[in-house]
């Protein structure tokens, strides 16, 4: 819901891939076409009866800008309360019938939209999707729940130590205004309890439109019959905004160690990272994302063989680049330790960081791991929410859908010089940002 | 242990897992089934070697008759994947004073490499399936342990002749116990950070006495500290057996090749030279309430009522289903009506953690700022109290009944999700339940609901737990 949740996992891409496409192009079997102001990507697969829907438009926390930086996450919660027509009871009554569900989510950039229903049910639930978006009640009563609900759900963050590390570690390696820097805790729970309903219907009144909104049905679907009902549904909408597309985030200038202490915790988060610069898209961007594979990616990942499969000093450890879908990203290795081991964890995560930096990834390993890759993209398109999943990513990453057929070529052309010299140009461990979240005293060790 | 809300689905009490893959494992019971078919007369398809069980809601059952091993198939060709797990009908209900945690370092030592296949070999279980772009894990539970992984069907063999190897033939040293006990303490460490999950864990403590569903199942950290190689191989050899185990395929598979490869695979061995072990502990009668109180750091408390319930096969679990549908699913759920949307609470939920032996019923709730323990857990006393006062209506019955038509639909999309039931199912004693018990939900009256609500939720059979959070003066950020 707030930009705690900004680095998101995401190593590389899901793709698209459905049983009945096998051996021809994705992206012809995907058809892409405007209704009624929306980009709509309708994609066919062979299981029966199950249509997953997946929608996102631009009206994330990054919209908040110079305004009150609740209200993007106050107007997403807002959506499942009631339309002018309906009271959010009678939505939820009408979902329930069916065995239907939609949800929202606001993320640093986007609102998300996911639906999930039977065949049949499509018109209903595409309407009341839209009704949702474009005729919200906003009622005075509604919203002073929500704010509850926001409120208590920041609170019991605070002692979350993942969340906490995530939230100190992006306030340090993203610049002052930059959409990937998350604001404070402190800052939503403030900004939470001054939020009005007046600004939650202009920031609705702004952000929520067909421009710039994606929305994608995976499963059984024909596009004529998406494209037809999301016309009827979304039909005379207007407005929306596009994503804030910011100038680089300053990468930082010299090491940093960042303490979030906690009391009574057993395990420390750990993150080590530093900003990028890069886009998903920019040249060197997936050679990163393939080096980064190799130091920290699954069990056979440098980091897991190493500092856990050998050493034993963590139950997770692992590297990713994130958050680069629209802006510029950043890149960290996260773990756990227990206090008692943390000095030791944390030395063997920057020996093995810096030999990675320093030697660079070999043949075999990456020619191992080019080929894993690619082998677990099309075993993640085997259901129509991985499917979904991976239709959005590529379009909110600016691609056509050809990048369907053309990700697992990219990742197989990719040589040795150009994962290491991404990594040399873009990395640097001598300037990386080291957040340590828990109880920071020595506790019992191994 | 993790509380489900919201969300008309069975639990994994206390799962952990090889890798911190999150909760993905979590099963729906109360998904409805395909429609089920009569018993076969007769084999889908001839295989010599297999004695074929039965055909049930797409799923055929055969024994392999050299060994006793169980093997599931459920063929499914809508995509070019395939889900192929191994279920050992062995968990922490297996375990006692000292060994507790064991089935699940030796769930982790599962990775360290066995005869065939290892690391220096370059062919390790990990190795060949992060090679092939697998999705790969393994689970823990109360009553069963699980390994598994999604390939492309073209690497079906590979895994296959990894698993087996790994039956019996699993390498057991000392060093990697030393070297994984740290990874497993960790895993231990993190879950204490949770305080929801400390709560969880002491209430079904105190509601479990004799029962060995009260020790959590990742262990007492010093019985994971001190627990020796030579007692972890001793339960390797009493429970990895062909005969304690069912192997599941679900995917693009030819049946007949399948049973093929696993015969091929499995065959050489034999069944367990004793017969594998029974647990014979049975719970004495609550006589009263217990309660527990969690006090940490913390922000917002959370109040847990438990009850023991019947054990997952039993024919009052699908009118339990029922009744935490209704408290539990949705906006129009009772428990969202009073006490999210009256602001009591942040969420709340019920559920049960379906077992082999008894089972545990759950009611939570998070508490909203403002809100007291006591407020809560009046809260939900009372909506129990109304069910078993003036029953619940049809109405509700049937909105919770359509939930279930379509969650068969959607039971289909992923191999994964499919041998992921199953194994739940399998691990609580019969996995024709993942067809017979949607069914059985869909004949549940609103009297089934009433009654079993005045059978089981009674205050002397209840456990209730309360997180109280100390005010710890975390920074709240810069």
């Amino acid at each position: 819901m707030i930009r705690l949740k900004m680095i998101q996992k995401c190593v590389l891409p899901l793709a698209l891939f459905a049983s009945s496409t096998a051996g021809a192009s994705m992206a012809d079997h995907g058809h892409r076409a405007q209704a009624a102001g929306i980009d709509v990507v309708t994609y066919p697969t062979g299981v029966k009866d199950v249509v997953v829907i997946v929608g996102v438009l631009p009206a994330g926390d990054a919209m908040a800008q110079s305004g009150n930086i609740a209200i993007p996450s106050l107007a997403g919660m807002m959506l499942d309360r009631g339309t002018k027509a309906l009271d959010k009871f009678a939505i939820a009554d009408r979902l329930d019938n069916v065995g239907a569900s939609i949800s929202f989510a606001v993320a640093v950039q986007s609102l998300e939209i996911h639906g999930k229903c039977l065949k049949k049910d499509l018109p209903l639930v595409l309407g009341l999707i839209a009704a949702e978006l474009r005729t919200p009640a906003l009622q005075a009563q509604e919203f002073a729940k929500a704010k509850q609900q926001f409120i208590g759900s920041l609170e019991a963050s605070l002692q979350n130590t993942e969340g906490r590390a995530l939230e100190a570690f992006g306030r340090t390696v993203f610049s002052e205004g930059h959409p990937n820097r998350p604001h404070s805790i402190a800052e939503y729970l403030a900004a939470a309890k001054s939020a009005n309903l007046d600004e939650v219907k202009a920031f609705n009144a702004k952000y929520y439109g067909p421009a710039h909104m994606t929305l994608i049905a995976v499963g059984d679907v024909s596009p004529a019959g998406v494209e037809a009902e999301v016309a009827k549904a979304f039909s005379g909408w207007t407005g929306g905004q596009d994503y804030v597309r910011p100038v680089q985030a300053a990468i930082a200038a010299g090491p940093r160690e960042i303490p979030v202490p906690l009391p009574e915790k057993t395990s420390v988060s750990v993150m080590l990272g530093q900003a990028t610069g890069l886009k998903y898209r920019d040249p060197d961007a997936l050679a990163l994302r393939v080096g980064t594979a190799i130091l920290g990616r699954g069990f056979t990942g440098r980091l897991m063989g190493t500092v856990r499969d050998k050493e034993g000093l963590t139950y997770n450890i692992g590297a990713a680049v994130s958050e680069d879908t629209i802006a510029d990203g950043a890149w960290d290795i996260s773990a756990s330790f227990a206090p008692g081991l943390l000095d030791k964890g944390v030395a063997a995560t920057r020996r093995e960081l810096q030999k990675w930096w320093s030697d660079g990834v070999t043949d075999s390993e990456l020619a191992v791991r080019k080929q894993g890759l690619v082998g677990g993209y099309f075993v993640g398109l085997s259901n129509t929410a991985g499917l979904a999943g991976a239709i959005v990513a590529t379009i909110q990453r600016g691609y056509d859908l050809t990048w369907l057929d053309g990700y697992p070529e990219a990742v197989k052309a990719l040589t040795r010089a150009e994962v290491n010299n991404a990594i040399k140009t873009h990395l640097d461990p001598a300037t990386m940002v080291l957040v340590e979240a828990g109880t920071l005293k020595a506790g019992t060790g191994k | 242990m993790k509380y489900r809300v919201g969300s008309p689905t069975g639990r994994v009490a206390g799962m952990v897992c090889t890798f911190a893959l999150g909760w993905g494992a979590a099963v729906s019971p109360l998904a409805p089934a395909a429609a089920s078919q009569p018993v076969a007369a007769g084999p889908p398809v001839a295989a010599t070697g297999f004695t074929f069980v039965k055909s049930l809601g797409g799923i055929d059952e055969y024994h392999l008759d050299g060994n006793g091993l169980t093997v599931l198939l459920v063929p499914d060709h809508s995509a070019p994947v395939v889900t192929f797990q191994v279920t050992y009908r062995v968990g922490s209900r297996n375990e006692v004073t000292g060994t507790t945690g064991s089935t699940h370092i030796l769930e982790h030592l599962m990775f360290k490499g066995s005869e065939n296949f290892n690391d220096p070999k370059g062919n390790s279980v990990k190795q060949f399936l992060e090679r092939v772009g697998g999705q790969f894990n393994a689970s823990t539970a109360v009553d069963r342990t699980n390994y598994f992984a999604t390939v492309g069907r073209e690497n079906l063999e590979g895994y296959i002749a990894i698993e087996a190897d790994r039956m019996r033939h699993l390498w057991l040293r000392e060093t990697d116990r030393q070297a994984e006990m740290t990874v497993v303490r960790n895993e231990y460490e993190r879950g204490k950070n949770d305080p929801d999950r400390v709560l969880g864990e002491e209430v079904t403590a105190a509601a479990y006495q004799a029962l060995p569903y009260h020790h959590p199942t990742i262990g007492w950290k010093s019985d994971i500290e001190h627990v020796s190689i030579g007692k972890l191989h001793e339960f390797y050899d009493t429970f990895y057996w062909p005969n304690n185990a069912t192997v599941t395929v679900v995917g693009d598979v030819d049946e007949a090749a399948a049973l093929g490869l696993i015969k091929k695979y499995y065959g050489v061995y034999a069944a367990s030279p004793q017969p594998i072990p029974g647990m014979y502990t049975e719970e004495p009668q609550q006589t009263g309430p217990r309660r527990v109180l969690v006090k940490r750091p913390g922000e917002l408390g959370t109040v847990v009522i438990a009850h023991k319930v019947p054990n997952a096969r039993d024919a009052d679990q699908p009118a339990l289903e029922m009744l935490d549908a209704i408290l539990s699913s949705g906006k129009n759920a009772r428990l969202y009506r009073a006490l999210v949307d009256k602001g009591l609470a942040l969420n709340a939920g019920a559920g049960t953690d379906l077992h082999f032996d008894l089972s545990l019923h759950v009611l939570s709730a998070s508490l909203a700022p403002g809100s007291t323990h006591e407020q809560v857990e009046e809260a939900l006393g009372e909506e129990i109290a109304k069910i078993k006062t003036d029953g619940v209506t049809p109405a509700e019955i049937a909105r919770v009944k359509q939930q279930y038509i379509a969650a068969d639909a959607y039971k289909r999309d992923g191999t994964a999700a499919v041998a992921s039931e199953l194994n739940e199912w399998i691990g609580v004693g019969d996995w024709t339940l993942y067809v017979t018990f949607p069914q059985k939900v869909q004949q549940v009256t609103p009297a089934d609901v009433q009654r079993v609500a005045k059978q089981y939720f009674n205050e002397d059979q209840s456990t209730t737990g309360w997180f109280v959070p100390v005010h710890s003066g975390a920074e709240k950020g810069s």
